[in-house]
């Protein structure tokens, strides 16, 4: 049976959908200052060469980049419990932050390491023959100048993740995702929930592009 | 002041300096020359171990650091008694020129950001730029980003100060005002130790000529020595050229 568009249903749905935003980006923010602080972790490590742990970190940012976001998730979620106690009482929240900051961690750790490798090398030859240390002039000389260069493909990676979200509903987490997949089966109004649900994202990627260019604009005018 | 001893450097099979010896004392201007590709560059850099020598030792004041058996902390203490003027001026490139020059005071020397400052501001002026302080290198020629590079070394509180081609990168209009800036601390009696193809100003401004060749010292004296009585046939034969151009 062909069912006519319901535009009325769509705009109802709207305001129910977005009390579940909140969910979404809480996960999207929460996921995203772990990664960050993971990728830099990751990007040193690799950048300085630190004997041994650098392969690790290979290895790490590898099977991240290698592996679909999915599969990594259902592994944490429901396949290490079984093996690892601590993570039985880990609720599908906490899941879902955890598996997205691994995974957007080895992307981003790669951008971060590339635009620091990007900084020219003398600067840092400068800094040692003042008497720094390297990481007194990675501080103060490379990253502030290697963040200017990073901070677009970071806040790519950023309304990636946003997106991604939506794949934590597979867990169980009651978010805008879930929700939409909800209304749907109990109205049978498909095609308008998923509708609905993707216009709720357009427009916060629309948002945070915009809070990009403004970013970018501003670190621009810097230097 | 400064002692270097048997000194050599090798890049996998490539051996750049062979064994080099020799001393400056303290407020000594010493020239280095030779043709490109002698290790004059790599002899500078191995004094601050920006590259780290394969053998021999190093000693700067009081720090003694041998190649065979070296730590980081060491190395760290050598290097605060020198401080370096790169060819390419290797500015900050998110500072300004008195944060660049204020740098090694604030975060080596934990000076208070307000002495900091006025020390830098002050030695700006020292080289002519009090109307450039909160410019950016993008911002400045060629010849100021040298003057600001040659400030921030004065600023390190090194013992002396080493030049790598300090005017090789610049336009000729730029270059005299450079120069201008290394003559007077020249006349402030600051060790200096430059490697340079200015010949005018190695006659001029040094105390002590060493010419380089092949990874050697071939002859080393004072400018009216090398310059108009060279003992080498290389040497003589390196001046004759140099001076003609």
């Amino acid at each position: 049976m062909q069912s006519s568009f319901d535009l009325q249903y769509i705009i109802e749905l709207m305001p129910i959908l977005i009390k579940y935003l909140g969910v979404t980006m809480e996960m999207a923010l929460w996921g995203f200052l772990f990664a960050l602080i993971l990728s830099l972790s990751l990007a040193l490590i690799r950048v300085f060469k630190v004997t041994f742990i650098q392969h690790l970190a290979a290895l790490f940012i590898s099977f991240f980049r290698g592996t679909p976001l999915l599969v990594q998730l259902f592994i944490l979620y429901y396949g290490l419990p079984q093996f690892m106690p601590i993570f039985i009482g880990m609720d599908a929240f906490t899941a879902a932050i955890i598996g997205l900051s691994l995974h957007f961690s080895a992307y981003m750790a790669e951008s971060i390491r590339a635009a620091i490798l990007g900084i020219d090398k003398s600067q840092m030859e400068a800094c040692l023959s003042i008497g720094m240390t390297r990481l007194q002039a990675m501080k103060r000389i490379i990253l502030p100048q290697a963040a200017r260069v990073a901070t677009p493909s970071l806040m790519n990676y950023f309304i990636d993740m946003i997106k991604s979200t939506s794949l934590a509903f597979t867990l169980g987490v009651a978010e805008i995702m879930a929700k939409a997949q909800m209304e749907a089966s109990s109205s049978f109004k498909f095609f308008e929930s998923f509708l609905a649900v993707a216009l709720v994202y357009w427009v916060v990627v629309l948002f945070f592009t915009r809070i990009q260019h403004l970013l970018e604009k501003r670190l621009n005018k810097a230097y | 002041m400064i002692k270097v001893t048997n000194l050599s450097k090798s890049f996998d099979d490539l051996a750049v300096l062979k064994e080099i010896s020799f001393e400056v004392n303290k407020g000594e201007i010493v020239v280095i020359i030779g043709p490109s590709g002698t290790g004059k560059s790599t002899l500078l850099r191995c004094l601050n171990y920006l590259e780290a020598p394969t053998s021999g030792s190093v000693e700067i004041g009081e720090i003694c650091v041998d190649a065979k058996k070296h730590n980081n902390k060491q190395i760290t203490q050598l290097r605060k008694q020198s401080s370096f003027v790169f060819q390419n001026y290797s500015l900050f490139a998110n500072k300004t020129a008195i944060e660049n020059v204020a740098e090694s005071l604030i975060t080596v020397w934990k000076t208070t950001r307000n002495e900091a400052q006025e020390t830098a501001k002050n030695i700006l002026i020292k080289v002519g730029l009090e109307d450039k302080l909160n410019f950016y290198p993008s911002q400045l020629s060629g010849g100021q980003q040298q003057r600001v590079g040659i400030a921030r070394a004065m600023a390190a509180k090194g013992e002396v100060i080493l030049f790598d081609e300090p005017t090789s990168a610049l336009d000729p209009e730029w270059v005299e005002e450079v120069l201008a800036v290394m003559k007077q601390l020249a006349l402030e009696k600051q060790t200096m130790i430059v490697v340079t193809h200015e010949m005018q100003f190695a006659k001029e401004v040094a105390d002590r000529v060493i010419f380089m060749e092949g990874g050697y010292i071939v002859e080393q004296g004072t400018p009216e020595q090398i310059f108009e009585h060279p003992q080498h046939k290389r040497t003589q034969a390196f001046v004759k050229r140099a001076l003609k151009r």
